[in-house]
């Protein structure tokens, strides 16, 4: 009966933010339509604003969803259902990943299909594309982690910035691999071994952050 | 769902939980299922810890906790589908209307009764399609006892459900909650710093102050076992101590003794001294509370 209630409090939660998922998915379209026009100049900002949405939301989703619980005191009411709080930190990461991976998934897809059908990009891009479109969703866990590990809106900031901030270091690092830089002009895409262990890596980083998180959470003594 | 087997609806036993600033000491409390009880502290005194233990949100440093016969924490998840919990820090979703909040008890609850939800709606004199956030304080606190309430859980465990509330908003929620009590088994713990509020609906009650239980019975014993004597001391003539007396305040020849245990053996007592007993008055539960609390910290200060 228990799993039933986690359901629930995953649709409450899709239910309560899909503005948000909704607002984060119109603007990533909007960016992905403006990057297939022709020129350097819609391609970058198409490119930014496409990330951008994905950082945003990857950012905001935590607060509203896991923190806000607290700061607005609706926590006491979702724990008064029949739920442990190991259950309720279960429901948390799931509904989060789960109101994330759908626009994140919507825009990666809308992308790759977007390359693949309107030849606005080479498919050599594809790599680094699903390369820097998996550092939102590790920033994503970090601060979803931290936020709900860390129960305080100072922790949330902390991972909110520390992520933020390192996203345009990640990408000018990434861009200095020459194994994977020197294929995004192919017409094919290459997944060479650098490509390979950046994801290895980058899957690693997000198995490690939800792992750690659960482990602290169990530990917990006091829920409220 | 919960253990019928058993005739206490709460028991702690032992319960300690430790802060950096505050202790839950060796707390003892039986709630009898059937049974309504008012645990009276002052603000800290320890009532919503004690309430987050046995909800099992809080887990005790040490000592056991029984919620219908569910071993808490560890089966919370069992117990809560016969609690109902409503605290007076609790909030709905702001963004979210009444009926949308009534709909997601509805979809968990399998003993959500809408007849129930709907009477209550209009005794409460609450609108279900209003957003939480458009609702006074009182109509909040409703909103919240109403959900609890529709769900027919077996123990309700309220956290201050009447601060704030004007005194009609407070009539109807503790009419309420007495209506409860007419369905057999059902019980009641809530929390309150408003003595006439516990005294008004409690069978049991409960005094915690700093961290620890002071005293815990029936509301007729107290009211029947405290009484405050109004004595004439002639000059010369010590006051003697006297079993059951808490306290004495004395002012001159006037002196006002404060018995928890009276018998009319303990005036005649006063009379053989020499002390003549100008008065026996009955006290009212929130004198009976305070002058409980400061026997209490003379004694751990002692």
């Amino acid at each position: 009966m228990s799993s039933s209630v986690i359901g629930h409090l995953i649709l409450k939660d899709w239910r309560l933010n899909r503005l948000l998922i909704s607002l984060s998915i119109g603007v990533g379209l909007i960016a992905l339509v403006i990057a297939q026009y022709a020129g350097e100049v819609p391609r970058v900002v198409g490119a930014v604003w496409f990330f951008v949405s994905l950082c945003i939301l990857g950012s905001m989703l935590p607060g509203s969803a896991i923190l806000n619980e607290r700061k607005k005191q609706t926590l006491a009411f979702v724990m008064s259902l029949p739920v442990s709080s190991v259950q309720y930190s279960i429901a948390k990461a799931l509904s989060t990943t789960v109101m994330f991976l759908v626009p994140w998934l919507t825009l990666l897809i809308s992308a790759l299909v977007l390359i693949e059908t309107r030849h606005a990009m080479p498919h050599g891009i594809i790599p680094m594309l699903l390369i820097l479109a998996m550092l939102p969703l590790i920033g994503f866990c970090l601060i979803s982690a931290t936020a709900l590990v860390g129960e305080s809106e100072g922790w949330l900031m902390a991972a909110s910035i520390l992520c933020n901030s390192s996203y345009w270091l990640v990408w000018y690092l990434l861009a200095r691999i020459p194994s994977l830089t020197a294929n995004w002009t192919r017409p094919v895409a290459v997944w060479n071994s650098a490509a390979l262990i950046v994801l290895s890596v980058e899957l690693g980083s997000i198995a490690s952050i939800v792992g750690l998180a659960f482990f602290l959470q169990s530990r917990k003594r006091d829920f409220i | 769902m919960n253990d019928l087997t058993t005739d206490l609806a709460v028991e702690l036993s032992g319960v300690s939980k430790k802060y950096r600033y505050f202790t839950l000491e060796e707390i003892h409390l039986k709630l009898p299922r059937g049974q309504i009880m008012g645990l009276i502290g002052a603000n800290g005194a320890g009532k919503s810890t004690t309430i987050r233990v046995l909800m099992g949100l809080v887990h005790q440093d040490s000592g056991e906790v029984r919620v219908l016969g569910h071993s808490m924490p560890a089966e919370q998840v069992a117990a809560k589908w016969d609690i109902g919990f409503a605290s007076e820090d609790m909030r709905l979703y702001d963004s979210m209307t009444l009926d949308w909040h009534m709909r997601f008890m509805r979809s968990i609850f399998p003993n959500w009764d809408p007849a129930y939800a709907q009477l209550l709606l209009k005794r409460f004199g609450l609108r279900a399609e209003q957003q939480i956030k458009g609702i006074s304080h009182g109509q909040r606190v409703k909103a919240a006892l109403l959900l609890v309430l529709a769900r027919k859980p077996q123990l309700l465990v309220l956290d201050e459900p009447t601060t704030g509330l004007d005194p009609v908003a407070r009539h109807e929620v503790l009419r309420e909650l007495t209506g409860v009590m007419a369905e057999e088994g059902r019980s009641i713990l809530f929390s309150s710093h408003n003595t006439q509020d516990v005294e008004q609906i409690s069978d049991q009650i409960t005094f915690i102050d700093r961290g620890r239980i002071i005293d815990s019975m029936d509301k007729e014993t107290y009211l029947d076992r405290w009484r405050r004597l109004r004595l004439e001391v002639p000059l010369g003539i010590e006051l003697p101590p006297l079993p059951g007396i808490v306290g004495v305040q004395r002012q001159g020849r006037l002196a006002v003794a404060t018995s928890n245990a009276f018998a009319p053996d303990l005036a005649h007592a006063y009379e053989d001294t020499g002390v003549r007993v100008q008065s026996i008055e009955s006290m009212t539960l929130e004198e009976i509370f305070v002058a409980n609390v400061e026997h209490s910290r003379e004694e751990v200060e002692a």
